[in-house]
This record gives structure tokens, C-alpha cells and sequence, in this order.
């Protein structure tokens, strides 16, 4: 059994050897379910999701708002985002089965549909139409819902969606728990399961580089002098992400250049692809 | 159709990527596999003064603050080692050996590896505790370095290898990455980093490559006093050398696994309680356990099976054909098993000759007793949940050291007899028997095998001579866990800056004054035993203009010095109270706070937090309220000097006349308690009178109690009653109060039995008020003393009272039996006590003075700290009585004095004596009545002990009797103390 969190005091390494500020390792990919609309993999850690995108299509009155899934309109009049997220059985360490009344799941899907109702230019599409974003996690080890957010906006820009930017999340938490009332606590980023467990934390989306907040959760009790340089940590571990997302988005597009799918004049014009 | 897979090292970075997969099995028995991300880089330093390198890539926190570099730059060295050394130990010299570690002649610049650090988390929390403490205390220089997330020192598991084996393959890496990291830096006096351990193989794998390592007792023994030190490392160890020399003989049945007893004690077969054993046999323990109202007796070696007073173990009734009555008879381990050898061999019989014919004569008597149903349920222990063992004083048996030994350095085991009777011998291997001999000193049980009659343990350190004032006080306080070292200096940063110079602030406008009402103008007094210097409480009353009476308990404000969560409040919450010893004080609180800043020292202003009662003339509460003040304390009287004020009729100023306000409001309070059902209980109490300037003790006195030891004592009742209530309707959850459970009436069984029997009367238990009447009627005529007795008695019977949080226990269970209040709480000591503190703050918080701060609303916190102040408030009674104990047999010392005592508990061969003029106890063994032992004659049923031959008495129950007090060495415990002799029974 390795260490416990309480032990970053003793040289600043977290759990599983970084330092505050860091990021875990992240892998993405567009372009995976090529039957799809748009779809995306993503891996933050040990946490790896799947995200596949249906439509615009028409909106089908019965469907939305089920359990399956969440809708949120984006842009007014405009389209709707419907969101269904599935765990894995295998996700977690005890196999269980999550049904599609978890509670959890469900309030993750309303943060998910409004988030990304935002992030989405729906006046783009009929008032009647619904884009589809379902979400499977496949292993879970923490800032899921971070992990989630991302991994949609990467298969949405697989599908082609106009978006005012990439939305991008993060989480951040403090090395001291909420009740140690430790003055010289760290805020730490990009929290994994044992760190979730342990100490506060909260999930930060925001809109690509800029210091829009989008959304932000905080289940936990943190003390309120602590929550600013969470916030604003969460805010750097964005930039971060949205640096990597663009990554991902511009590899494929060379790819695709090079590939042929995409005639290179006319991807200039749009793509600065340098 | 592209593929998801991505191989690892197609990646530039994949070097730097690691995962940790380990299983484990939940206590479900469920097995679950865990992986675990581990990043893996190379900017963690080697933290030594003398690397450069490091110095520049060193990590910073969030603000920017680097840890500051830990091993010293010219580090000690040893003969092997001349140009000064670092220290790796690997776990299991660190199991091992703790204690060294943890010593100040040796063992600096210590470098802990990550990999020890979780195997030592693994095998021992509490050793992982220590180990930590000492990585943070600044001069023992000890660094944790995270080796398994350094890139050059991680090691993948190989296949087929074991995790131990990799685990010490972990360490020599580290160790060799250290060396050649060192090498690098200019200089040419490099320390050399040495691998400590004690497995053999590691330390030949270590010669193989070439890395410096060395065995702990090598090390040990090269080191200046050595020897001491080597007695430090565990047992264990050694054994695990000679481990497979012969297959020794089990004498004690082996105990049931972990499994086998859960489930056991799930489905009602076995029980799980605290192992206690009987202060006056030390072959008879019970167990309390929630299925039977009564305690299981287990008695006999076999049936206690290895358990140490205090251990929770699970037990098995036994059939009903052995069930027995508790032990009639005094038993000694000293008397019993005297001539043990330690050295000798342990293969022989588990129950000695001697042992088991005080067995037989207790079945003997179970079968000739006509009552069958006196006979209670017995068990035998299969098996230990958790071992509570602690380190234990003692001194070495004199018997058990060869002759040898006290010139030479053999090593040989000698015994070591506790001085809490209920603890058995220990066996401890030492070098330095001639030394120890006639010292107090202090070991650690490391284990207790079946092979083996007696516990082992280890050499801790030697606390100095026997009845040496010194020595005495410290085991005292390391007997009852007392924490008295010197408060640190991280405690006494959080102490006011202008130190003594401190006062309340001239401008009413400083924030000190927010919310505070300026009670300066009130005539309050405090009143308190001679010489008190911390003074928590003080008291004022006037009258109103409606006829009633305004009165005010004004407590020191602690907590306004006592911020929540910092060092100082932390240092207190582990205290949790101050500990009184005859000359000495362990304080809860730094000297500047506890005498000065917080006492309510007359003459001069200081910050308080008051309760003000409207009380009409028939002493009821009309109204209350409480306001944080400023005061001014007019007099400091003790309780003598306010009874002479009060009594004195030509004082008749204000001050005085307030005072006796408050003397008679608080006899009708007191007369309203008591019709309430409030008990008066007793213990034996006296003092101890001290030379002034020796401070040798001269004379014991019992204490006398004035009317003004109630007045004040009234007034605290009140006050903690009402802020109680007032702190319970604000935080019904976390409300810190005070409860004394009723004692279930068996408890009382066996006391209103002797009293129905002896002098019929009759005990009623059905209610606080019941028992007080009934105690009110224990009289006899021709002895004043016998009600004394009869509640000292009945005291024992009782529960202890225990703080608890409100939301952990139903409103009716918030009883104080003892005082017959439906709520109590403790409020007005917060000098002296932590659980006043946190009253305080929650009463601040429920009177909108402060912001509740979390930890004194975090429920499960709150719990941690009544836990631990409930045992901390059980010591610190235990110690001040021992203390107390002490000094009574110091101040007999050469002395010889006839005293009437009364016999208090009988045995089949010997009684109880209890001294109320020195408030002490003894027994008195038929052996110790005459020479030869005389015959006996035990009648159980009626308390009578007849003795024949030598010396014809008839000794009962309640029996005053003149005994010659004379103080003795008690060979057993080596403690000093009044040993008594039978004069004559009066009748």
C-alpha cells in the first residue's frame, strides 16, 4: 500500500510523483469510430473516455430529457446538446454496473449539456435540431468530469460543430483537507482517485485560453481563503489542456492533409497549420 | 479503421511513465487490484549541503518556498567511515529499532527511503508515526527521499522476483545512486552514503556490488557507549538467527486468525472486549462484553492465553462445569513465580507446581460452596485484536541477574518486574544487568510468543535510581502517559509577543474589545486553595433593585489566546489537561498563559468570558446570560481566608457582603441538588505537607472541606449546567458535554450483599436518589467514619463520568448521574482542561461572538479529542493518586505509627486494610500475621476470616481494626510505601 497524500510535505511530491502544477499524462485521438459523426479519445491519467457525436438531427420530442440522457439549448433559439454519459463496468476497481438512474451520472449530465450548450454556436442549426453527445467512460481514476468535458469538445470539433472555442476543464484541490485548517496548504492540480478521496477539490471549465468560467463544481468543504488559488489553478491546468486539445486537433489535421481528405489550399486559409 | 492502441515507446516521454499495479484483499475478503500512475523524473534532490547541483533544480511550493536542504555537510563519522557518513537503514532496522533511532548521542543525518517509508507503513503505523516525527524534528537531520519516483533510482519488479527482494534491490540502487552522486560535487572530504540493515543476504548482495552497507549491530557496537545502545535493538532479531535450532515446545494453545474470530464474534460464538486484570490476582482477568450484563472471568495462564492487561482480545465462554466464582485469594506473581530462571529453558510445564495448586484450591472451594449461583460464567481467550501495549517501568528482578553478570558484559535475560502489578514479568536480554540493577527503568514488549512462559521485550532507557525523587516522578509520568516534556518552540511562538509585559488594551476601541462589556467596575473576587497561581474562575455577586440577586461566574478566556488548529491548541488538545502532583505541575498550557496572561489575578484587568444569572432569594434561575468581559479581580482569598471574611461580623463591606450573598444562595443550591438525588460521594483524600525548603514531605493531612470549598463549587456546577444547555441548543450535533452513566445495578451487587449481611441494611440502586438516601442511612452510631467508608466503597462501584459530543448519544443518556442533571458539560477550567476550551469556543460561536471555526464543528474531530481527553483526565487522576501514594510513603519514611483502619475487602488469606488518617490501602496476608502462617478458616457467606495455631483472630468485613504503620520497601514493585501490620481487631 504506497503512501497517503499526507505525505507531500515531505518534498512536495504528490502521490504519485508530481509536483503541484502538473498535469498528468494525456493522449487523444479524433477520429475514432469513423461510422460517427465525430468522435474522440481521450486519456487524462489513468482516466480514458470515448466520446462519440450524432447529428444535428432532428429533434425527436420523445427522446430528449429521458434518463438516457440531458438536454441543454445552446444559443438561444438554436440547436439542443443532448448528453448521455455510460460507466463501464470494468471502469473502476469494483466491478459494478452502473444504471442509468445514478444520480451522479445524471446531475454530470446536466453540468456536461449546459456547459456545452454554451460552448456551441446552436443558432448555427435549427431551433428543432439536437446534436448528440454520448460519453462512455471507459477507466476511471479521477477529474472525470474534466476528463468528460474534454473529450466531448474533441469529438465535437471532429464533427465539425462551430464552437466559439475549445471548452476545456480541469480540477484542483488543496494538499490539506478541509477540517486540518493548515494555513500553507498547496493547491494542487489535476487530482487523480486517491487524491479525490482525500482532499477538498473542484472541477473549473472554461472557455479555451480565456479566463471564462463555464462551469464550476465543488462537492467538497474547502476553506473559502483556499478557493482563489484553486480557482486560479484550475484556470492554468485549462490553458494546459486547451494547449494539448489544439495539438491533437492539428495533427489530425495534417493527417487529413496529407492524407488528401482535405485540399491543402483550402485548408490554409482557415488552418494555420505551421 | 485506425487502431486505439499506441505502443508505450513510440513515445519520446514513455521513459518517464511508470505504473504501479498491486492487489488488495478488503476486509470483505474481497480482492481488488489497484493501479497506480507513477511519474518518474529527476528534478527531486539529494538534499545534502554539500550538492550544488540539487540546490539549483530544487522544487518550490505554490509561494514559491523551497524546502530547505537537510543533511549537514560534515556529517559524523566512525572508524570505517572517516570521512563522516549518511545512514539508509532499510525497514527492518527500523522495525527493529526504533528506539535508536530516536536517540540524541547517535544516529544523525539519516536518509529514509521512500520505498522504507511505505513497507514501514505497512508493517507498523504507529513506528511509520514515529518515524515521521522524527523526519520533522530540525536536528535530527532525517530525509525522506522519494527514491521511487526519481528516474535513476526506480526499480521495476523483475519476474519471479519478490517484492522484498526488489524492495531491497530498491534500497542498494538508491544507495549506490547516492554514492555517485556525491562523487560528483568538488570536495574532497565526501561522506559515504552506508546501507544499514540486518538481512544477511541484502548485505551480501550489497558486498557483490560494491555498496557500502553494514549490519545494524556492527554499526551499533562501533559507536561510542554502544552497548547501552545495543540493548535498544529488538528481540526479534536475534531469535531470527537461532530461530530454527530446535522445534521448541508450545506452552500456550495458538490463537485463532483474524478471520476465524470475526466471524466468530458475528455470529455470537466468541466475544470481543478489553482484557482487565484483577489488582489483587494476577491469574484472574474478566472481560466486559456487550452480550452478558456481568463480566466473563477468565483465570488461569492457559486461559489467558498471552493477553496483557488492556489488550482487546476475543474470548469463548467455557462450559458451565467451569465456571467459577472470582478468586477469595491474593495472588502474586512475585510470591508465585519467584525462583523462575529467565535464562533457563522454557520447555517445561506452562502452569507451575506452585500455580497450579492455587488453582486447585480455588475449585476445591467452588465445589464445597453450598450457593450454586454465586458461580459466574468463565472464559478463555483465543485470540488478540489489537495489542495495547505501551513501554513500561519497572526494575530489573534482582533474582533473576547471575552473579556474573554484574562484573562481566555477558548477555543474559533477566526479568523485569513492572510496577503496575497487573502487567506480567518481561523478559529482556541486556548486556548492562550489573547496571540496571537498582534503577528504574523503562523497556517496550516486543512480542509474546507461544513458546515462551513470559513476554519479551527490550531495553528502552534507565530513568535513574530507585526512589530517587527524579526518577520516581518521571516513571510516574511515563506511567500514565503524561506528556511532560518542555512545551516546543513552534507552542510557545504562538504565545503573545509582548510576553508578561502583556494587558488588556487601554483603548476600548482595539479590536481585543470587540464585543466585550466592561464588567471593571464589579466587585469579583476569586477564591482558591493556598498558593493557587492558576486562576480559572471568579465570582461576584450583587443585589437588584426587584429583590433578587444578580451573580456572575467570570471564567479566564483561554480561547482568546488559544486560536483553534495551531500549534499551541494542538500541543493542549494531545495534554487535554494539566496534571497535579504533589511538588510538582505538568501544565496544559505554557507558564505564560496558565499564571499570568489567563489567571484572573486580583488587582489587574483581564480578559474574561462571564455567565450572569438573575437568581431570585430561593436561589432560582430567573434569567441567564453570557458575554464575553473585561474584569477586574478585587481579592485573591483562598478558601480559609474567605471563610474568616465571611464569618468575621465586623467586615462589612461590599466585597464581603457579595460573598455572603453567595454563600447562601449556593446552600440552597446545594439543598436543591440533593433533593434532585445529587450524590455525595468519597475517596480518601489527603495532603501532603511539604518543608517549605527541602520541599521533603513532613506530615500528611487529611483535606478539610470549608463551606467556601461548596460556595465555589456550587457556582461551577451552575454555570457549567447552564452553558451546557445553552451550547447544546446552538450545536446539538457537536455540543461537548459531560455524562456520568448510572452503574447497572450488578455493579452494587456485591456491596449491598455485605451491607445486608454485616450490618443489615440495605442498599436501594434504582435511582441517584434512592442510592443517596440509602447511603444518608449507612450509619453507625458508635463509628462516624463507617458512612465514609461504605461511599468510598461505593464510589468504586460507580462508572467514570466521560465527555462525549451531543450528537453521538440520545438526550437521555446525557445524564450526570453523580450530580443529577439532565446536561452537564465542563466550561469553567479552560486553564487547566482542554474540553473547557472547546466549550468556550463553542459558546462563543453560539453567542455570535466568533465564527465557529470547522475543527470545533467537525463532528468526527470532536469525537478524536473527547476520546482522548476522557483517558488523559483518567491518567492524570491516577497519577496525582500515585504521586500522592508516593509522597505519603516518603513522609512515613523511619517512622512508626499505630492507626485505626477499617477492613474493606476480605480474601480466604488475607484482607484489605484502608487508613483513612493516610488515606492509603493494604493488604494484609495471613503469612504476614505470624510465623508460621496460621491455619484459616474462610467463611465466604458471611465475610468472616477465622485464623487458628499461631495466632487466633477472627477478622470480618467493615471490622475496624489498629494496624502499625511503618514504611517498607515493597520488593515487588520496588516502589517505597506504608507497609502495615495487624495489631488487634477491636470489637
Amino acid at each position: 500500500m504506497p503512501l497517503d497524500t499526507s505525505t507531500y510535505n515531505l518534498a512536495l511530491l504528490r502521490v504519485d510523483g508530481r509536483r503541484w502544477n502538473e498535469l498528468r499524462d494525456q493522449r487523444g485521438q479524433m477520429g475514432v469510430q469513423p461510422s460517427a459523426d465525430g468522435s474522440a479519445y481521450l486519456q487524462m491519467g489513468n482516466t480514458k473516455i470515448q466520446a462519440i457525436v450524432a447529428g444535428p438531427n432532428e429533434r425527436d420530442a420523445s427522446k430528449t430529457n429521458s434518463s438516457a440522457s440531458t438536454a441543454a439549448t445552446a444559443g438561444g433559439l438554436g440547436a439542443t446538446v443532448a448528453v448521455g454519459i455510460t460507466v463501464a463496468p470494468f471502469a473502476t476497481v469494483d466491478r459494478k454496473r452502473r444504471g442509468r438512474n445514478d444520480k451522479r451520472l445524471q446531475e454530470m449530465q446536466t453540468t456536461l449539456a449546459a456547459a456545452l450548450a454554451a460552448a456551441v454556436q446552436g443558432q448555427a442549426y435549427g431551433p428543432r435540431s439536437t446534436i448528440h453527445v454520448s460519453l462512455h467512460v471507459l477507466s476511471q481514476d479521477g477529474s472525470l468530469l474534466a476528463a468528460l468535458v474534454n473529450a466531448a469538445s474533441l469529438a465535437l470539433v471532429d464533427a465539425g460543430v462551430p464552437m466559439t472555442d475549445y471548452l476545456v476543464a480541469c480540477t484542483a484541490g488543496s494538499t490539506s483537507s478541509y477540517a486540518a485548517a493548515d494555513e500553507a496548504a498547496d493547491p494542487l492540480l489535476d487530482l487523480n482517485t486517491q487524491e479525490e478521496q482525500e482532499l477538498p477539490f473542484l472541477t473549473l471549465a472554461t472557455l479555451g485560453a480565456s479566463d471564462k468560467v463555464v462551469a464550476m463544481v465543488c462537492e467538497s468543504r474547502v476553506q473559502l481563503a483556499r478557493l482563489e488559488g484553486m480557482m486560479a489553478t484550475a484556470a492554468d491546468g485549462c490553458k494546459g489542456v486547451r494547449d494539448f486539445l489544439d495539438r491533437v486537433v492539428r495533427e489530425k489535421g495534417e493527417i487529413m492533409v496529407q492524407e488528401g481528405a482535405v485540399g491543402r489550399g483550402e485548408v490554409v486559409s482557415s488552418m494555420d497549420l505551421d | 479503421m485506425t487502431s486505439l492502441k499506441r505502443s508505450l515507446e513510440s513515445d519520446p516521454d514513455s521513459a518517464n511513465f511508470s505504473s504501479k499495479v498491486y492487489v488488495r484483499s478488503t476486509k470483505s475478503g474481497k480482492v481488488q487490484k489497484i493501479v497506480r500512475e507513477v511519474y518518474l523524473r529527476q528534478d527531486i534532490p539529494c538534499s545534502s549541503k554539500l550538492c550544488m547541483k540539487c540546490r539549483n533544480t530544487a522544487p518550490a511550493n505554490a509561494v514559491g518556498v523551497v524546502n530547505p536542504f537537510v543533511l549537514s555537510d560534515k556529517p559524523a563519522g566512525t572508524k570505517e567511515y572517516p570521512q563522516g557518513h549518511y545512514l539508509v537503514p532499510d525497514t527492518n532496522a527500523l522495525l527493529n529499532a526504533m528506539d535508536l533511532f530516536e536517540q540524541s548521542t547517535a544516529f544523525y543525518d539519516v536518509i529514509i527511503l521512500q520505498t522504507v517509508l511505505e513497507e514501514l507503513r505497512n508493517r507498523s503505523l504507529p513506528l511509520y508515526n514515529r518515524l515521521i516525527g522524527l523526519t520533522k524534528s530540525e536536528d535530527k537531520r532525517f530525509y525522506v527521499f522519494f527514491n521511487e519516483f526519481r528516474l535513476e533510482t526506480y526499480v521495476a519488479r523483475e519476474q519471479g522476483e519478490s517484492i522484498n527482494d526488489r524492495n531491497d534491490r530498491a534500497v542498494r540502487r538508491a544507495v549506490q545512486w547516492y554514492n555517485s552522486h556525491l562523487a560528483q560535487t568538488k570536495g574532497n572530504k565526501l561522506p559515504t552514503v552506508v546501507m544499514l540493515t540486518d538481512d544477511r543476504g541484502n548485505i551480501e548482495k550489497a558486498q557483490a556490488e560494491n555498496t557500502p552497507a553494514t549490519r545494524l549491530r556492527d554499526y551499533v557496537s562501533g559507536l561510542e557507549n554502544g552497548e547501552r545502545l545495543l540493548d535498544m535493538i529488538a528481540e526479534s532479531q536475534e531469535k531470527g538467527i537461532s530461530r530454527d535450532k530446535k522445534a521448541a515446545d508450545f506452552l500456550y494453545p495458538e490463537h485463532f486468525s483474524l478471520s476465524k474470530m470475526m466471524t466468530g464474534v458475528k455470529n455470537g460464538m466468541l466475544h470481543q472486549g478489553i482484557f482487565n486484570v484483577s489488582p489483587y490476582n494476577y491469574l484472574e482477568g474478566s472481560i466486559k462484553v456487550p452480550a452478558f450484563p456481568k463480566a466473563l472471568l477468565v483465570l488461569g495462564r492457559d486461559n489467558i492465553n498471552r493477553a496483557v492487561d488492556g489488550d482487546v482480545v476475543v474470548v469463548e465462554v467455557l462450559p458451565k462445569d467451569q465456571w467459577k466464582e472470582p478468586s477469595t485469594k491474593i495472588i502474586e506473581e512475585e510470591a508465585v513465580t519467584k525462583n523462575e530462571n529467565a535464562d533457563g529453558d522454557e520447555g517445561g510445564d506452562l502452569v507451575t507446581e506452585k500455580e497450579r495448586r492455587a488453582l486447585q484450591e480455588e475449585v476445591k472451594k467452588t465445589h464445597s460452596t453450598s450457593t450454586e449461583g454465586r458461580a459466574q460464567p468463565t472464559a478463555k481467550v483465543v485470540g488478540v485484536i489489537k495489542r495495547n501495549w505501551r513501554q513500561y517501568v519497572g526494575h530489573v528482578d534482582q533474582s533473576s541477574v547471575s552473579q556474573s553478570a554484574k562484573q562481566g558484559r555477558k548477555q543474559e535475560s533477566v526479568f523485569l518486574i513492572p510496577m503496575d502489578k497487573k502487567i506480567p514479568k518481561i523478559r529482556i536480554r541486556t548486556r548492562q544487568a550489573g547496571e540496571l540493577l537498582g534503577k528504574r527503568i523503562l523497556v517496550t514488549i516486543d512480542s509474546w510468543d507461544r513458546d515462551s512462559r513470559h513476554p519479551t521485550g527490550h531495553f528502552v532507557r534507565s530513568l535513574g535510581e530507585l526512589e530517587t525523587k527524579a526518577a520516581e516522578t518521571e516513571a510516574l509520568l511515563l506511567e500514565y502517559d503524561v506528556q511532560y516534556r518542555p512545551f516546543p518552540k513552534t507552542v510557545l511562538d504562538c504565545l503573545p509577543k509582548e510576553g508578561h509585559n502583556w494587558t488588556v488594551p487601554a483603548s476600548t476601541d482595539d479590536p481585543g474589545w470587540r464585543g466585550r462589556e466592561d464588567l471593571r467596575p464589579l466587585l469579583i473576587c476569586s477564591i482558591d486553595p493556598v498558593g493557587c497561581q492558576d486562576i480559572d474562575d471568579a465570582l461576584h455577586a450583587r443585589p437588584l433593585p426587584n429583590g433578587n440577586y444578580e451573580v456572575g461566574v467570570h471564567i479566564a478566556d483561554v480561547s482568546h489566546f488559544v486560536k483553534p488548529s495551531n500549534a499551541m491548541d494542538h500541543e493542549a488538545s494531545i495534554r487535554g489537561t494539566t496534571v497535579y502532583l504533589v511538588d510538582k505541575r505538568i501544565d496544559m498550557l505554557p507558564m505564560l498563559l496558565g499564571t499570568d496572561l489567563c489567571s484572573l489575578k486580583p488587582y489587574v484587568e483581564r480578559y474574561a468570558f462571564s455567565t450572569l444569572w438573575e437568581i431570585n432569594p430561593s436561589a432560582d434561575i430567573v434569567n441567564v446570560r453570557f458575554t464575553k468581559s473585561v474584569i477586574k479581580s478585587r481579592e485573591a482569598f483562598s478558601y480559609e481566608q474567605a471563610q474568616l471574611r465571611i464569618d468575621d461580623a465586623s467586615q462589612q463591606d461590599e466585597l464581603t457582603q457579595g460573598m455572603r450573598t453567595l454563600l447562601m444562595l449556593s446552600k440552597k443550591l446545594k439543598q436543591k441538588r440533593m433533593d434532585a438525588g445529587a450524590l455525595s460521594l468519597s475517596s480518601p483524600e489527603v495532603k501532603v505537607q511539604m518543608e517549605s525548603e527541602t520541599s521533603d514531605p513532613i506530615d500528611v493531612k487529611t483535606k478539610e472541606l470549608l463551606d467556601t470549598n461548596s460556595l465555589v463549587e456550587e457556582f461551577m456546577l451552575l454555570a457549567n449546567i447552564s452553558v451546557a444547555d445553552k451550547i447544546y441548543q446552538s450545536f446539538p450535533q457537536t455540543a461537548i458535554l459531560r455524562r456520568h452513566g448510572a452503574p447497572p445495578k450488578t455493579n452494587f451487587d456485591e456491596l449491598s450483599n455485605q451491607l445486608k449481611i454485616k450490618r443489615g441494611l440495605e442498599l436501594r440502586v434504582d435511582s441517584s436518589r434512592a442510592l443517596a438516601d440509602s447511603l444518608d442511612a449507612c450509619t453507625d452510631p458508635k463509628e462516624p467514619f463507617f458512612n465514609t467508608l461504605i461511599r468510598i466503597m461505593a464510589t468504586r462501584c460507580m462508572m467514570s463520568a466521560e465527555y462525549f459530543c451531543a450528537g453521538t448519544q440520545a438526550y437521555p443518556e446525557f445524564r450526570h448521574y453523580g450530580l443529577a442533571s439532565e446536561i452537564y458539560t465542563h466550561f469553567t477550567s479552560p486553564i487547566r482542561r482542554y474540553a473547557d476550551l472547546v466549550a468556550h469556543r463553542q459558546l462563543a460561536a453560539a453567542i455570535d461572538y466568533e465564527p465557529m471555526h470547522p475543527a470545533v464543528r467537525s463532528r468526527g474531530k470532536l469525537e478524536a479529542v473527547c476520546k482522548n481527553i476522557n483517558v488523559r483526565h483518567r491518567n492524570a487522576q491516577l497519577a496525582g493518586r500515585a504521586s500522592i501514594a508516593y509522597y505519603v510513603g516518603q513522609a512515613l519514611k523511619g517512622r512508626v505509627a499505630d492507626e485505626e483502619g477499617f477492613v474493606m475487602k476480605i480474601f480466604s488469606n488475607g484482607f484489605v486494610v484502608l487508613v483513612p488518617r493516610f488515606g492509603i490501602e493494604s493488604v494484609i496476608r495471613l503469612r504476614d500475621l505470624a510465623e508460621p502462617e496460621p491455619e484459616s478458616v474462610f467463611d465466604a457467606e458471611n465475610y468472616v476470616l477465622k485464623t487458628s495455631g499461631s495466632r487466633d483472630l477472627s477478622v470480618e468485613l467493615f471490622q475496624k481494626v489498629i494496624v502499625r504503620i511503618s514504611d517498607a520497601k515493597d520488593e515487588a514493585t520496588g516502589k517505597r510505601g506504608a507497609k502495615m501490620e495487624l495489631v488487634k481487631v477491636i470489637n
